[in-house]
């Protein structure tokens, strides 16, 4: 079978990848518009925040007897009767089966100013655009963003820890209004303006400003002149369908395919952000591997593979990478409808300390979650969402993780931990072991190895045992302490005795806690 | 009586401790074997509580005194030596005249000493001659084996003494509990914790996650299947912030590249999308382990796996990735620094180089390997030709017996596998299915009581031997009492069947002479013990690291070598190989009626299958039965308060437990420790499902529903006086 693939980013070499290695009898020719090797493209935002070196972003592309790539040429014409593709070095390659991997290009606003680009504005989708805000950066000192999806927080972020000064203009109505509603989004301003960047939103610019060829500013409706040499322009991307609508295939915003990825042209399947599947694009990478690694599937196996989604939920997570800001959204918000007894939305908001989570729960299983700040929060969200684990009878417990320590395990100091509390884990020796084997004339740790063998597995034990053994000490002299009978405890052998009096003095005995252990109920 | 130096019988620390036995008189009325802890590099005199009640095991009420057969009544009773063996012997040899050398199978343990494994081995290809010989370190030791050998071209569990763990400013453990699975090890933690460089991988915020509490450390706890994508996520951030020791790897490894693109699809909120860890705290730990680093002035780190990440379908590939890890780092072949896998059973590592792994020859040979063939065949005096090809991995051997063109006799050593084995039920199915079970053990294990021939065997401290440490030091374990009378020793049995099959020569019942042909078979092989024998092991009292090949005549003895990788990998080029791996996640997934995962695994006070610590008082008390860990969050969700019993149920079976309430583990994961039997047996839910290089099994993870157990059907009401029931 020969397969031809238009397009060699992310989605296009995992594509080739999954399909040779599971059909033997295939024949791959693939066309790559760019010159460079298959890279990562969502870490290009990481790029121009100088968190990762350009040769870290070039992805696996193993040469492979049945590949055959030919980097920057470009596909220009198919012709879908012939089933043949001419590309731009004029070589024509016939094909059994077209997969269309064109990705999607940045969309430059139609704004005075922008057309051409002068120098300093650039979009950012590939690495060369990446390379060349790099490049301005060294002497750039104010910067505009303009557009506040998910690139645009992480470009702003990353220039702003570069030192530039960054104002963030959105003409929506909030930032990162596709994914978030207004109280989020107030959150997330106020982690922007924590990191130093200035935002603007609800104003789409009036104009930019050029000043002999390059960039000098960007004007605001209401006249605000934002003064900048660096504008970077985020304001979404296009899915690349000139190919396919030139060859004749159902294009609406993207590439029209069904469940399985075919065109209207059954030979003909398209992936990846050029793709407009039923369930409509996301632009997320989830969703182009997940269509990549179903169509090889598919096409290894045509006839067993039962043509579903596999993960109908899951891959629409949203996860800003940026510095100091954290934001992960995913499924339905809680304002998308009005939650009733089916759906139930609980939200913890804090817009003070840029802080926002807010889960949304339907049928026992997270079905949606947003969350601004939350730290670990939004991975246990992640997670539950993910895999539509069970979640608590109350949701509003998904919205914090308890401190470690806080309620029920509190660092228990020698005073008020209970008779059954284990001191020492390597032999299973108790609290109440130890008074009782002080009770007995155990005094020193060599004693209570003897008596008891705390002590004598990893030794982790020892300070445990000394402050045990000091405050044995301190609470049988009868001035210090009336109270304490070591040998109640002893008469009353430890696991199951119901435990010491609470005991006022326990700064002095807090011991050392990274060696103890709280056992279990009773029941252990 | 005077104290006997030897090690603990239970895990791969092989603690050093003395025993010493009642004289006669004190014996008559009953007195205990006594232990003590003996100094020693690893466990620094250290024992714990199984360890210091290990002598109740040689006391154990039930102990195995005599041979048992299964009669027509289907009931086991007491039989002679020679009754019991000459019955084997025939069975044996009608199945083998019948079906051919492969109808018998024979399963080892990772618990026998050297000596044990190695005639097991030799038993099965040389008077057997069948193929069918696996043991149940598939279940513990395969991937880290896999893994090693690919990379390293050798697999000794540490390639450096545990000791040297000591110095390193930072230590990463993925999937090890060695704070409750080998707690003396832990000493040596101490470093790495003053250091706040000690990082536990595990979905259970276990005890040896609780030593990076308070500064220690770093705790990740990712969800069950994914340890793998941890790794990948912190291969990226070394790659992406160029903290990876790039002239290392230019000297010492092969591969890189396709390492280094391969984990670029990895970046740490990705990662934390399928791992539940956030990105930020993935890029923490990679920074904490670089500064640790000797090309950052790091005072040196370690990178150590356990079954948490080996008993998995990924196995191998994970096993890969954290050499992968320890290779970007530099650590594999510095001294201060390395990989390591921490070997679970008492010989884990010496049983899995001697023979009893399906396809190995002693010395860490390859049975495939001509070269290898002719050399041990020498050995052995046979006909290179003779010897069985290589067999099947344990779950597989086990899936075959009782089949129609699978083994028809079982001949089990050193294993108590219908507990220990995944997916039990089923294994007890294939094991009723055959023709002939013959259990050599202690004690009426589970596994003996289905046997159709129980043949009571020596203990540890009843019979001389040796075993290989974690760190591949080999030690001597010595003869403390005389054994019970009517109990023979392993190497008797075989010694006693391999003449009834016709081979009377070539099994001798020493271990001291068993040890020697070890030695020479061993020669020139990867785990060569060629200059050991037991009068050397008996005057260096610290044990020696293997390899220790022999020296010529009038040469000083080979002084055996701690340290492996200093110069070179034994790789044909000298350079450890780097293996791209990704990710595919667990064989049994999580779905809508399987919504939260099981992970399997210890506790303290119980060891393996608890055939042996069950019957210890002190033990049985502590932990008195299995249970299953939940969180809060799930046990409010179903109802079910600490201490209720609750159904655990998966594709294969349903377990019933008692529910310890505790957040230690995560609101998606359940924990059961699997060292009971009957309903609350861990491994009756546990799927079969393999690692496609290692064989090994995937008990790490499943996906399980967990409910309330019905209520227990109220108790009969007691019948009235004077009334006759029939």
């Amino acid at each position: 079978m020969r397969v031809v693939v238009v397009g060699h980013g992310m989605v296009g070499s995992r594509f080739v990848d999954e399909l040779v290695s599971r059909r033997e009898d295939v024949v791959v020719t693939v066309l790559g518009a760019e010159h460079h090797e298959p890279y990562n493209r969502v870490l290009l935002s990481e790029l121009v925040a100088g968190r990762v070196g350009v040769a870290s972003l070039t992805l696996p592309a193993p040469p492979h007897g049945r590949v055959t790539v030919h980097r920057g040429v470009a596909c220009v014409a198919v012709d879908r009767r012939a089933r043949t593709v001419t590309a731009s070095d004029g070589r024509v390659l016939p094909y059994d089966v077209l997969v269309l991997a064109t990705g999607a290009r940045a969309r430059i606003p139609e704004l005075p100013g922008l057309a051409p680009l002068p120098a300093g504005a650039h979009a950012l989708r590939t690495v060369d655009d990446a390379q060349a805000i790099v490049d301005d950066v060294r002497t750039s000192s104010r910067a505009v963003v303009l557009g506040a999806g998910v690139l645009g927080l992480e470009v702003a972020c990353g220039l702003a820890g570069r030192g530039v000064a960054v104002t963030l203009v959105h003409g929506g109505p909030h930032l990162m209004d596709r994914q978030l509603d207004a109280d989020a989004a107030q959150a997330v301003e106020h982690g922007l303006r924590r990191l130093g960047v200035a935002v603007r939103v609800g104003r789409r610019p009036r104009e930019v400003v050029v000043a002999a060829g390059r960039v000098d500013g960007v004007r605001l409706p209401d006249g605000e002149l934002l003064a900048a040499d660096l504008l970077v322009l985020s304001a979404g991307t296009l899915p690349a369908t000139d190919l396919a609508a030139r060859a004749g295939l159902a294009v609406d915003r993207g590439i029209v395919v069904g469940p399985d990825g075919a065109t209207s042209d059954p030979a003909v399947f398209a992936i990846g952000d050029c793709a407009q599947p039923p369930e409509g694009g996301t632009g997320l990478i989830a969703q182009g591997w997940d269509q990549a690694r179903r169509l090889a599937a598919m096409l290894a196996d045509p006839v067993d593979r039962p043509v579903v989604a596999s993960h109908p939920v899951g891959t629409d997570v949203v996860r800003l990478k940026a510095h100091g800001l954290e934001v992960v959204t995913m499924g339905v918000g809680g304002s998308a409808g009005a939650p009733g007894a089916a759906r139930r939305a609980v939200r913890l908001s804090d817009p003070a300390t840029g802080r926002h989570v807010e889960v949304v729960v339907a049928g026992g299983v997270v079905v949606g979650a947003t969350c601004v700040g939350a730290g670990a929060v939004a991975a246990d969200l992640t997670a539950a969402y993910t895999r539509r684990t069970p979640v608590p009878s109350d949701p509003a417990q998904l919205l914090l993780r308890p401190v470690r320590g806080a309620g029920a395990e509190v660092e228990p100091s020698v005073t008020l931990m209970p008779d059954r509390a284990t001191i020492c884990r390597c032999n299973g020796v108790t609290k109440g072991e130890i008074a009782a084997g002080w009770a007995h004339g155990a005094r020193t740790v060599e004693d209570v190895a003897l008596a008891t063998r705390a002590t004598t597995g990893c030794g982790g034990c020892t300070d445990a045992v000394c402050g045990l053994l000091e405050w044995l000490e301190r609470s049988t002299d009868p001035d210090a302490d009336p109270d304490i009978d070591p040998d109640a405890e002893a008469r009353e052998p430890a696991p199951r005795s119901t435990g010491t009096p609470a005991r006022p003095d326990q700064a002095a005995s807090r011991l050392p806690m990274r060696t103890l252990q709280t056992s279990g109920p009773s029941s252990r | 009586m005077l104290p006997t130096a030897t090690h603990c019988p239970y895990c791969a620390l092989q603690c050093a401790m003395s025993l010493t036995a009642p004289d006669a008189a004190a014996e008559q009325v009953g007195a205990p074997v006594t232990v003590s802890g003996r100094d020693f590099p690893t466990s620094r005199g250290g024992l714990c509580q199984k360890g210091w009640t290990s002598a109740q095991v040689l006391r154990a009420p039930d102990r195995l005194t005599t041979p048992l057969l299964r009669g027509a009544d289907g009931e086991l009773h007491a039989a002679t030596w020679d009754d019991a063996l000459d019955l084997v012997a025939a069975r044996l040899i009608a199945l083998r005249e019948a079906h051919g050398p492969g109808a018998v199978a024979v399963f080892g343990g990772g618990g026998l000493t050297n000596e044990k494994a190695y005639a097991l081995g030799k038993f099965a290809r040389v008077v057997l001659r069948t193929p069918y010989i696996d043991y149940n370190g598939r279940f513990c030791m395969a991937s880290a084996a896999a893994g090693a050998n690919r990379a390293f071209g050798i697999d000794r569990g540490l390639p450096f003494p545990l000791a040297d763990l000591g110095g390193a400013q930072a230590v990463l453990l993925l999937g090890s509990n060695l704070a409750e699975t080998m707690p003396p090890s832990s000493v040596h933690l101490a470093g790495a914790r003053a250091a706040g460089g000690l990082v536990v991988v595990d979905p259970r915020h276990s005890a040896t996650a609780a030593l990076a509490d308070g500064g220690a450390g770093v705790h990740l706890q990712p969800v069950p299947g994914t340890d793998l994508v941890v790794l990948l996520a912190l291969l990226h951030v070394l790659w992406a912030e160029a903290l990876v020791d790039e002239s290392y790897l230019a000297a010492r490894a092969r591969g890189v590249d396709e390492v280094r693109r391969s984990v670029t699809s990895w970046w740490p909120e990705r990662a934390e999308q399928v791992t539940g860890v956030p990105a930020d705290a993935l890029r923490r730990t990679a920074r904490l382990l670089a500064a640790a680093s000797p090309t950052h002035g790091g005072t040196g780190a370690y990178v150590l796996t356990g079954r948490g990440v080996e008993q998995s379908t990924q196995g191998t590939a994970t096993v890969t990735a954290a050499i992968n890890l320890a290779l970007a780092l530099g650590l594999p072949g510095r001294r201060g620094s390395g990989y390591g896998a921490v070997t679970g059973q008492g010989n884990g590592q010496g049983g899995r180089e001697h023979g009893q792994k399906s396809d190995q020859l002693p010395g860490y040979r390859r049975i495939d390997d001509p070269a290898a063939r002719a050399h041990v065949a020498r050995v052995w005096g046979v006909d290179p030709d003779a010897l069985p090809g290589p067999g099947v991995p344990a779950v597989e051997l086990l899936r075959r017996c009782g089949t129609p063109d699978g083994p028809r006799a079982l001949l089990v050593h050193g294993s108590n596998l219908v507990v220990s084995a995944p997916s039990s039920d089923h294994v007890r199915a294939r094991l009723a299915a055959l023709d002939l079970l013959v259990v050599c053990d202690i004690v009426p294990s589970e596994t003996a009581l289905l046997a159709d021939v129980v043949l009571p065997v020596t203990q540890w401290a009843e019979e001389d031997g040796t075993t290989t440490s974690l760190e591949g030091r080999v030690l001597r374990r010595r003869r403390a009492l005389d054994p019970p009378d009517g109990v023979r020793s392993d190497l008797e049995v075989l010694n006693a069947l391999a003449a009834r099959l016709g081979v009377t020569r070539g099994f001798p019942t020493d271990p001291a002479e068993v040890f020697d042909e070890l030695a020479r078979a061993s020669a020139g092989g990867v785990a060569d013990y060629g200059g050991l024998s037991h009068a050397r092991l008996d005057a260096d009292v610290d044990g020696l690291f293997w390899p220790c090949p022999a020296t010529g005549a009038g040469e000083p003895p080979h002084p055996g070598t701690p340290h492996l990788f200093l110069d070179r990998f034994p790789t044909p080029d000298g350079r450890a190989r780097m293996i791209a791996v990704d990710h595919h996640g667990p064989a049994d997934d999580l779905r809508a009626d399987a919504p939260v995962y099981l992970v399997t695994g210890r506790v303290l006070q119980h060891y393996q299958s608890g055939a042996q610590t069950r019957r210890v008082p002190a033990l049985a008390a502590a932990q008195p039965e299995p249970f299953v860990e939940i969180h809060p969050l799930l046990a409010d969700r179903i109802d079910v308060e600490d201490g209720a019993l609750v159904e655990v149920t998966s594709a294969r079976g349903t377990a019933v437990v008692v529910a310890h309430v505790t957040p230690r583990t995560r609101p998606d994961v359940v924990f059961m420790p699997f060292h009971w039997s009957g309903q609350g047996s861990a491994n009756r839910l546990t799927t079969d499902a393999t690692d496609p290089i290692s064989g090994m099994p995937e008990f790490k993870v499943c996906a399980v529903d967990v409910r309330a157990a019905a209520p227990p059907v109220p108790p009969v009401p007691p019948v009235p006086t004077g009334q006759v029931v029939r």
